[in-house]
């Protein structure tokens, strides 16, 4: 006992910087945007801060505005199952040691070291509906394209201004433009990475084995690699779900602003937009730890039931 | 180990001793100089300039990369604020002072013989007036009017009126000169923003709130009327374009977005700007251009954009930046943004002053300056909420997937949803409503 005493007034000077500016820095504001939340805290109105219980929480569960921004995030987070498998079949193909592979590997991950903001920069230029390079490639098939980022229309045809779907909102648009950029983002990216990794810790000799019981390709891929890869499909998943419903904000503020009309608003940019344009401190703190405990419950979801099939 | 730990932190200990021993004591007031806020304009350099030239040992220094409100809000509240700050409208204002940010100073100005009211153009007292008090000064204005390539206009013999004059009037003249090859259009007869709104909504002498605020009123008649304007000019008399052909236009020539690099690139024969849009211009080589009076609906107004300055209420050196407002009310600093192009000067004595250089059309500033109107505000509700729903709403008039009438109707609703949530949540707000109220039924 009298050792671990010594231990840690030693250990202390070298503890202390790190363990105050977490305290000061991370724990602190976000304890404090906890408590935030439960008030009308308004940066223009900064002296009449009243604690206002669970009203911003009910404030915001019966704004039809956060409704529609949660499904814009939903709608943004449609490209993720697209991404993963796209990045293990990417890893798959280069895990075969073709030639070039090397440099196959660094023109992939090159997204994922380039600057957000050139990138989406180069997509509003590829997306411009009258002189995208998409669209004249589309108009040489004969197709006439989309207007992209200009366009409230979605595959799944959802209202603009309320829940549900109309007609009128069938095709392609600023959310799917924005999906499609993500899913070209995140496919050769740190997901891609990690299942190269986890390919190369595969046993040979499980593959050797199973293709000598007649196993084909396809049959010894998925009845054995891809059993083995299950803890990193299983990160992949969760680490994706994390980022897709805090995610939004750049694409927004660079791309979009948010529009056409809101349609591409996430919960990411709504906060930002209520904390520094409309200066409603609270009240987002509220939609903040909201999306947290949707984000915490997903993921304990996603644990619960993705664990048990690792376990199986 | 113990020794070497406690020798590590012995030595961090002295490091920072000594650091703060060295530390340079503090410059006395007047050598250090004054923070400004504002916008990165290449203009502000030679702006800055002058103050530092006339008022030394005075000086103040450009901070554009803290100008953002909710910047100077949060560093103002940490006690690390600049010492003026721009303010863009009325707000900025409301909320500037609700935050207890900006200093009053009413009697300050009055002591150096400014007044607001009497001196400076009504279109910018809502930057700088707030509930009958001042808090700070207008550093320009900005009216729009119709800026013409006058090349264009020759080639087609036409002559605008150099007075007032109407939409009805224009509309002809700007399908005349539109000019379309193999179904597309080359050129257009006129370029406008759509966040210009608020001077289409002037010209047809809408409203957004009633008179004492209470009430959002962007579903009238008169604002139908605004709104219905801009989008015929898209979809009815094809005069302008739709959001797919502007953004078709920005990139096939490589010359940017943005319409004044459209107009500048001579892809529109007219457009709606302000006398700042020269700033840009002045950039494009051989243009032979002028101004004539923008057309109007019902009513001669216009709408301007504009700054204030604004001093930091909790600034140490409050005192010594008072003569920066006195330096933006000068003769001086008039020349230069008349010079400069940077708006117009926003002081009355200022306008209408001949230029060094002569510039096309430059009277037309100054007589729509005396025809702008200031912008509406409501205590109930934020003027960003408000751009907010009319951007939204219009985007979607813009795109032609929602009617006007629509659009406004919505917009109208979903402010007044905003005003009602206010009265029903703050009992500060509620209290001034019910009073405001009182004075409507009156």
């Amino acid at each position: 006992m009298k050792k671990v005493g010594r231990g840690w007034l030693e250990a202390a000077p070298f503890l202390l910087p790190n363990l105050l500016g977490f305290a000061a820095f991370t724990a602190g504001p976000v304890l404090f945007s906890l408590m935030a939340s439960f008030t009308n805290w308004s940066l223009t109105k900064p002296g009449s801060v009243a604690f206002v219980g669970l009203q911003n929480y009910v404030t915001l569960l019966l704004d039809p505005r956060f409704w529609l921004h949660l499904a814009n995030t939903g709608y943004m987070m449609l490209g993720i199952p697209a991404s993963i498998f796209g990045s293990l079949w990417l890893a798959v193909l280069l895990n075969r040691r073709l030639p070039g592979s090397t440099l196959f590997r660094t023109l992939l991950y090159l997204p994922s070291f380039t600057s957000g903001v050139a990138i989406m920069i180069l997509w509003k230029t590829l997306y411009n509906p009258d002189y995208g390079p998409i669209n004249q490639a589309l108009e040489v098939l004969g197709i006439q394209g989309p207007n992209w980022l200009l366009s409230t229309q979605n595959v799944l045809g959802l209202k603009v201004e309320s829940a549900g779907m109309e007609w009128a909102q069938f095709g392609i648009g600023a959310k799917d433009a924005l999906v499609l950029m993500g899913i070209w983002t995140s496919i050769g990216g740190s997901s891609m990475l990690l299942y190269l990794a986890a390919l190369t810790n595969v046993p040979v000799e499980l593959v050797e084995a199973a293709e000598l019981d007649g196993a084909n390709r396809w049959k010894s891929f998925w009845g054995v690699v891809w059993p083995q890869l299950a803890p990193t499909t299983f990160f992949i998943g969760v680490m994706s779900v994390i980022g897709g419903l805090q995610g939004g904000f750049e694409q927004a503020r660079i791309m979009t602003g948010g529009g056409p009309a809101g349609t591409t608003t996430t919960l990411a940019y709504s906060i930002y937009s209520k904390a520094f344009e409309e200066f409603q401190m609270g009240y987002a703190s509220a939609v903040s730890w909201t999306l947290f405990a949707v984000i915490f419950l997903l993921t304990a979801v996603y644990w619960k039931f993705g664990s048990r099939e690792l376990n199986d | 180990m113990k020794p070497l730990a406690l020798g590590v932190f012995g030595v961090m200990v002295i490091w920072t001793l000594a650091m703060a021993c060295l530390t340079p004591e503090q410059a006395g007031p007047g050598t250090r100089p004054l923070i400004w806020t504002s916008d990165d304009n290449p203009q502000r350099t030679e702006q800055v300039a002058l103050f530092n030239q006339l008022s030394q040992p005075l000086s103040v220094k450009l901070d554009p990369a803290n100008q953002g409100m909710e910047k100077v809000i949060v560093q103002s509240m940490g006690g690390v604020g600049p010492d003026l700050f721009d303010c863009r409208d009325g707000a900025q204002l409301s909320s500037y002072v609700q935050a207890g940010i900006a200093w009053d100073v009413t009697e300050e100005l009055s002591r150096m013989g400014i007044s607001l009211q009497r001196d400076t153009w009504p279109a910018m007292h809502p930057n700088c007036l707030w509930e009958g008090r001042t808090y700070g000064l207008p550093t320009n204005i900005a009216p729009n009017a119709l800026w013409v390539h006058a090349e264009i206009l020759q080639s087609k013999g036409i002559n605008l009126p150099t007075g007032p004059w109407k939409w009805e009037e224009f509309i002809p003249i700007a399908k005349a000169l539109t000019v379309r090859k193999e179904g597309k259009v080359q050129q257009y007869g006129f370029l406008f923003d759509w966040y210009n709104w608020p001077h289409f909504f002037r010209g047809q002498g809408a409203e957004v709130f009633n008179r004492e605020g209470t009430r959002c009123i962007v579903d009238s008649p008169e604002a139908l009327r605004a709104v219905q304007l801009m989008h015929d000019l898209v979809y009815l008399h094809e005069v302008s374009p739709t959001p797919v052909e502007e953004a078709g236009m920005a990139s096939r020539g490589g010359w940017g977005s943005g319409t004044i690099n459209l107009f500048g690139a001579k892809r529109a024969a007219t457009a709606l700007g302000g006398r700042w849009w020269l700033v840009n211009l002045k950039q494009f080589e051989g243009l032979n251009l002028n101004v004539y009076e923008s057309p109007h609906g019902s009513h001669r107004r216009f709408s301007a954009l504009g700054r204030a300055t604004l001093i930091n209420r909790s600034s140490p050196r409050r005192e010594e930046a008072l003569r920066f407002l006195a330096y933006l009310a000068s003769e001086p600093y008039a020349r230069l943004i008349d010079r400069q192009a940077d708006g117009s000067p926003a002081f009355k004595a200022h306008t209408g002053r001949p230029l060094a250089k002569p510039e096309a059309g430059h009277e037309v500033w100054s007589e729509a300056v005396r025809h702008a109107v200031p912008d509406w505000t409501s205590p109930y509700v934020s003027g960003y909420v408000v751009s907010r729903i009319m951007g939204e709403q219009l985007d979607l008039v813009k795109s032609g997937s929602k009617s006007p009438r629509e659009a406004m109707k919505t917009a109208a609703r979903q402010i007044n949803d905003g005003i009602a949530k206010a009265v029903r949540e703050d009992p500060v707000v509620r209290r001034r409503y019910e009073e405001a109220m009182k004075r409507v039924q009156q």
